[in-house]
C-alpha cells in the first residue's frame, strides 16, 4: 500500500526544471507535502483492550506495541524503579516459559521483544517477521499475562541494575537530568523517574507481582499492530485468541495531577574533575492537550530546537561556548517541562549563562520574526513526516497518542495546528513558561572551579554528586 | 506498489541460501564525467527523500601532527560555501522541513539530508555548492576548533570510558600510526591546523571523483538525474589521492593494559583480535560468529555470562568496534568486544570467561538450531534496518565506496546465511587467537587527578 498520499504532481517538478538554472541561488521548490495518516482501524475488545491496526506491506515485518498506563509515576515512593524493573523482567520468565525459552523463541521467529517504562507508561515493544505473527502474539500475550518474576532473575536484575545505575551516575548529563526532574516536580512522583541504590535494595518479587496485578490489565492497555498483517478479520481473531480471555480488573486511581509552583533556585551538583559545567535551566511546561502546547512547541523550536535555532547559533556557532546547546519542551501526560540544555567549559560559564538568559528574555518579550516562524513550522511539519517513515516510528506515535489520552486524529491534525501558531501566541506562552525569572537551574560540575561564578546569579545550594 | 522486500512464506533452511531475490532494493548506478559516482534507489511509498554523500577520506588518512583533522574538516563543511553563506545550510534544510548531519569515520566521512520529497533539489544544490566552493577562512576555522574542543570535552574528557576507548584503545591495539592515532585528536594538533591545511585537504579529498552520492526514497528518476548533472556535472575532478598505507605488522604476543579512569565507577574491559580481510569468506564467518556470541538475548554471552556466570552486565561486539561495524569494517581492523562487568570479578577473569565461550565454539561447534536462530535474527534485523530511506542510502553509499558493489545490500545476506557451522568454528580458531589478543581493562580510579588542563 501507499502509506502516504503522493503529493507532488509531476507538473510542479517540470515547472521548476523549466526555469533557467541559476546556481548562485537556492532552488525554488514546491510547498511541503500534506501529511495523510494511513488508515488506522480502532476497536475495543469486550475486556477493554484497545486495539489499533495499520496495514503496511512494504516490508515482511510486523511491529507491535502493548502499552499500559503503568509508568514510573505509579511507583510507590520508596520503590522508585518498580515500573522499570517490572517491564524489564516481563521477558525473564512466565508460568509457561523460562527466560531462556523466551529468548530462544524470539530469536527463532525473528522477533525482538522488550519491556520498557517511561514516566507515564510501561510498553512492551517488538517486531517480528510477518510469517511468524501468530507465534509472536502468543509470546507477547504470555509475557504480558503470565510473567512470574523468578527469584533468581529478580536477584540478578537487582545486582546488575545497581551497577548500571552507578555507570549512569558517572555521566554528568544523567546527574543533571535526575536532579532537574527532582527540583521541578517534587513532591509529585514525576520527580522520581530513576531508581536509587536503596530502592533497588528494597525491590522484592512480591512488589513486582503486586505491580503486575494492579496495572497489567486489558482495560488499562492499548495494543498496536502495524505492518504486513493478515486481513482484518483474521488479525482480530488472532488477537482475540491470545488476549480475549484476559480478565478486566478494577484499576486504582492514578496519582493526582497536582504540581508545585515554580521555585527559582540554583542547585550545583559537585562533580570534582568535571572539565565542563552541564546545565539545565527551566521550569514546568504543558501537556499535549493544553492550548499552550503548540505555541510552546513552535516557540521552543525557534529558541533552541534545531541547528538554526537562536541558542545553537549564538552559544555554539557564534560564541563557541559549547558543542551541544538546545532547548526542549517535553510533554508528559499530566504536565511537562521546558529546559535549556548545554554543557560549557568552566571558564565561560558566566557569559554563557548571560547569553542564555538574554535569549530566554528576548523570546518572552519580543515577537519572533515571520521568517523564523515559517522556518520553525516547516521544520516541525517536515521532520514529523520523516519520523513516521518506519514502522517503529509510526507505531510509537500511535501508542503514545492513545496512552497520552489524545484523540486519534491528533497525528492527522498535528501539522495544521503547528501552522496555526502566531508570533503573538509564542510571546504570550514564552512569558508563561520560558521567562528566566521563575526558572530553576541545575548545574553539574566541579564546585571548586565554578561556584564563585554561579553565586553572582543568586543563592547556590551545593550538593555532592550521588 | 511493489514491495521492496519479498516475503518468503515458506522458509526452510536450505531454500534460503539460493534465494538471491529475497531482498530487492532497487539500484541504478552511473558515473558523471568528473568521476562522481551516483546511486539512485527509488521507493515512492513515503514522501521522503534522502541525499547521502560519502567521501573516501577518514581519520586513518590524517598526517602526523594533525590528529583529529578529518573531523575538524567535517565541521568546516557546515560553515558555509560560496552561494550558501554561514548558517544557510542548517537554515535552508530546517526551513524546508528536513534534517541533516555529518560524521567522520576511520575510512570515510559522510553527510546527509533527509527531506520532504519535493525538496530534493535543495539538498542537491547545498551539497554541490560546498563541493564546488567551500568557504574556508580563519574565522570559521577558529570557531570550529573551539566547537570541536567542546565536543571533545563533552563526549570524551568529561565521560567515563570514552577517553580510554577513543585515545588509548587504538594505540594499544595497532602499531601503524595511521591506525593507532586518536580520531578525535589532541588539542595541540587541533590548535596547529591552518587555513592552508583545510584548503589542501578540501582540494585533495573533497573532489567529485572521491565521492559517491546516493539518492534514496521518493523522487522522479529523470528529474533527479537532470538536477545532478546541472549541479555537479562541471565540478572539476582532481588527481585521485593516494590511499594511506595502513599495513600492520603481524601480531605475535598478547597485550594487556590497565587504564585507570577517574570518571568510571564500574569496571569495563575491551578485548580485540586482528580481523580478516573485508568480504573474505572469513569475514562472513566472523559476522556469524559474532551473532552466535552477541546477537540478541539468546546469544552465548547473554545466556552464559550475563545469566550463567552473572559476571557481565552489558556487552557489545563487532568487527571494527568501536568506530565501525561489520557493514563498514575495513582491514586492517579488529574483531573487538566491550564488557561492562560485575566488580566482584577481575578484568582477567572476564577475558578468561570470554575465551572459554569462544573455545566452546571451537571445540563443540554451533548446533543447527542455534545457527538457524542466528540466521533468522540476522534476517529480521536487516529488514528492520532497511525501513528508512536514509539507512538504505547509507548502506548503498558505503558498499559502493568500500566494495564497489552497492548490490551487496541485496546479496550479502546470502553470503552470511550460507556460512556453515564448520566455517564459524574454523574462523573462531583462526582469529580469536589468545596470542594475538589485545586487552584494555578500564578500572575505576576515584580521585585520580585530571591530567588535562
Amino acid at each position: 500500500m501507499t502509506r502516504l498520499l503522493p503529493l507532488l504532481p509531476a507538473v510542479l517538478i517540470l515547472i521548476a526544471q523549466g526555469q533557467t538554472m541559476d546556481l548562485t541561488k537556492p532552488p525554488q521548490t514546491a510547498d511541503l507535502p500534506v501529511y495523510k495518516l494511513p488508515p488506522v482501524f480502532e476497536t475495543t475488545l469486550p475486556n477493554g483492550l484497545t486495539v489499533l491496526l495499520v496495514e503496511d506491506n512494504r516490508f515482511p515485518l510486523v511491529t507491535a506495541r502493548l502499552g499500559f498506563h503503568a509508568g514510573s509515576k505509579y511507583d510507590p515512593k520508596d520503590l522508585a524503579g518498580l515500573s522499570e524493573s517490572t517491564g524489564a523482567l516481563l521477558t525473564e520468565g512466565t508460568t509457561k516459559r523460562t527466560s531462556r525459552q523466551i529468548a530462544e523463541e524470539a530469536a527463532s521467529i525473528g522477533a525482538s521483544l522488550n519491556g520498557d517504562s517511561s514516566p507515564d507508561s510501561l510498553v512492551l515493544a517488538g517486531n517480528v517477521l510477518a510469517e511468524n505473527l501468530p507465534k509472536f502474539l502468543n509470546l507477547l500475550s504470555d509475557v504480558a499475562r503470565n510473567a512470574n518474576f523468578p527469584e533468581d532473575e529478580v536477584a540478578l536484575r537487582k545486582q546488575n541494575r545497581k551497577q548500571e545505575l552507578e555507570a549512569q551516575r558517572s555521566d554528568a548529563s544523567f546527574l543533571a537530568d535526575e536532579k532537574f526532574t527532582e527540583v521541578l516536580f517534587d513532591p509529585h512522583p514525576y520527580a522520581r523517574q530513576d531508581p536509587t541504590p536503596e530502592s533497588i535494595d528494597r525491590l522484592t518479587r512480591g512488589a513486582l507481582v503486586d505491580f503486575r496485578d494492579r496495572y497489567l490489565a486489558p482495560n488499562n492497555a492499548v495494543l498496536v499492530l502495524l505492518g504486513a498483517i493478515p486481513p482484518r478479520k483474521q488479525t482480530l481473531e488472532m488477537i482475540e485468541a491470545e488476549f480475549g480471555s484476559w480478565q478486566k480488573k478494577a484499576l486504582p486511581a492514578p496519582p493526582a495531577a497536582e504540581f508545585p509552583e515554580p521555585k527559582p533556585s540554583i542547585v550545583l551538583v559537585d562533580r570534582p574533575g568535571s572539565v565542563q559545567a552541564d546545565l539545565r535551566v527551566g521550569r514546568l511546561g504543558v501537556t499535549r492537550s493544553e492550548p499552550d502546547y503548540f505555541p510552546l512547541l513552535v516557540g521552543n523550536t525557534i529558541l533552541g530546537g534545531g541547528t538554526s535555532s537562536r541558542i545553537f547559533m549564538n552559544i555554539r556557532e557564534k560564541k563557541g561556548f559549547a558543542y551541544d546547546a538546545r532547548s526542549m519542551a517535553q510533554p508528559l501526560k499530566d504536565s511537562g517541562t521546558f529546559a535549556v540544555i548545554t554543557q560549557v567549559r568552566n571558564e565561560v560559564l558566566t557569559p554563557a549563562l548571560n547569553a542564555i538568559f538574554d535569549e530566554m528574555k528576548q523570546i518572552s518579550t519580543q515577537p519572533v520574526s515571520a521568517d523564523e516562524l515559517e522556518t520553525a513550522k516547516n521544520y516541525l511539519s517536515g521532520v514529523f513526516v520523516i519520523r513516521l517513515e518506519t514502522q517503529d516510528g509510526l507505531a510509537s506515535q500511535l501508542a503514545a497518542t492513545k496512552l497520552m489520552g489524545l484523540p486519534l486524529d491528533y497525528l492527522e491534525k498535528y501539522t495544521t495546528r503547528v501552522r496555526a501558531v502566531t508570533a503573538d501566541q509564542i510571546r504570550v506562552v514564552a512569558a508563561k513558561y520560558i521567562l528566566p525569572e521563575k526558572a530553576s537551574m541545575v548545574i553539574v560540575g566541579d564546585a571548586s572551579k565554578i561556584s564563585k561564578q554561579l553565586e553572582a546569579f543568586g543563592k547556590v545550594t551545593v550538593e555532592a554528586a550521588k | 506498489m511493489k514491495p521492496i522486500v519479498f516475503c518468503l512464506l515458506a522458509v526452510c533452511v536450505g531454500a534460503l541460501i539460493s534465494e538471491a531475490a529475497w531482498l530487492n532494493i532497487p539500484i541504478e548506478k552511473y558515473t558523471l564525467k568528473n568521476g562522481m559516482r551516483l546511486i539512485l534507489s527509488k521507493d515512492n511509498s513515503v514522501p521522503v527523500v534522502s541525499v547521502y554523500i560519502i567521501y573516501g577520506v577518514g581519520a586513518r588518512a590524517e598526517e602526523k601532527g594533525r590528529t583529529g583533522f578529518a573531523h575538524l574538516f567535517e565541521h568546516m563543511m557546515f560553515q558555509g560555501s560560496k552561494n550558501a553563506p554561514k548558517g544557510t545550510h542548517f537554515k535552508l534544510v530546517e526551513s524546508n522541513g528536513g534534517s541533516l548531519n555529518g560524521s567522520t569515520h576511520p575510512d570515510y566521512t559522510d553527510y546527509f539530508e533527509v527531506l520532504p520529497s519535493n525538496k530534493l533539489a535543495l539538498g542537491l544544490w547545498l551539497e554541490a555548492d560546498r563541493m564546488r566552493a567551500l568557504a574556508i577562512n580563519q574565522a570559521n576555522l577558529d570557531n570550529q576548533k573551539e566547537a570541536v574542543k567542546q565536543e571533545r570535552r563533552l563526549s570524551f574528557d568529561n565521560q567515563p570510558y570514552a577517553t580510554a576507548i577513543v585515545d588509548r584503545w587504538p594505540e594499544l591495539a595497532f602499531s601503524n600510526w595511521q591506525n593507532s592515532h586518536s580520531l578525535i585528536g589532541s588539542f595541540e594538533d587541533l590548535n596547529a591546523a591552518t587555513v592552508e591545511d583545510v584548503a589542501r585537504f578540501f582540494k585533495t579529498h573533497y573532489a567529485p571523483n572521491n565521492a559517491v552520492m546516493v539518492i534514496s526514497g521518493d523522487f522522479d528518476t529523470a528529474a533527479a538525474k537532470k538536477l545532478v548533472d546541472q549541479y555537479f556535472g562541471d565540478i572539476p575532478a582532481q588527481p585521485q589521492p593516494k590511499p594511506p598505507d595502513l599495513k600492520e605488522p603481524p601480531r605475535t604476543a598478547p597485550k594487556f593494559e590497565v587504564y585507570r579512569d577517574s570518571l568510571a565507577r564500574v569496571p569495563a574491559v575491551v578485548i580485540g583480535y586482528p580481523g580478516p580481510a573485508r568480504r573474505s569468506a572469513d569475514y562472513n564467518a566472523l559476522v556469524m560468529l559474532d551473532l552466535v556470541l552477541t546477537g540478541g538475548d539468546s546469544s552465548r554471552f547473554q545466556q552464559n555470562l550475563v545469566k550463567g556466570k552473572k559476571s557481565v552486565i552489558q556487552y557489545e561486539g563487532n568487527l571494527g568496534w568501536p568506530f565501525a561495524s561489520a557493514t563498514d569494517y575495513k582491514d586492517p581492523g579488529l574483531y573487538a568486544m566491550y564488557f561492562l562487568y560485575n566488580p566482584a570479578f577481575s578484568g582477567k577473569q572476564i577475558v578468561e570467561q570470554v575465551e572459554q565461550e569462544i573455545a566452546k565454539v571451537i571445540h563443540d561447534g554451533v548446533d543447527a538450531a542455534e545457527l538457524e536462530r542466528a540466521r533468522t535474527f540476522l534476517r529480521s534485523t536487516r529488514i528492520r534496518q532497511l525501513q528508512s530511506s536514509h539507512a538504505r542510502a547509507a548502506l548503498l553509499g558505503r558498499y559502493e565506496l568500500l566494495d564497489g558493489k552497492p548490490e551487496l545490500i541485496n546479496t550479502e545476506l546470502n553470503d552470511f546465511l550460507s556460512v556453515t557451522a564448520d566455517q564459524i568454528r574454523a574462523a573462531a580458531k583462526k582469529y580469536c587467537d589468545p596470542d594475538k589478543r589485545t586487552v584494555l581493562d578500564i578500572v575505576p580510579a576515584p580521585g585520580k587527578q585530571e591530567e588535562k588542563p
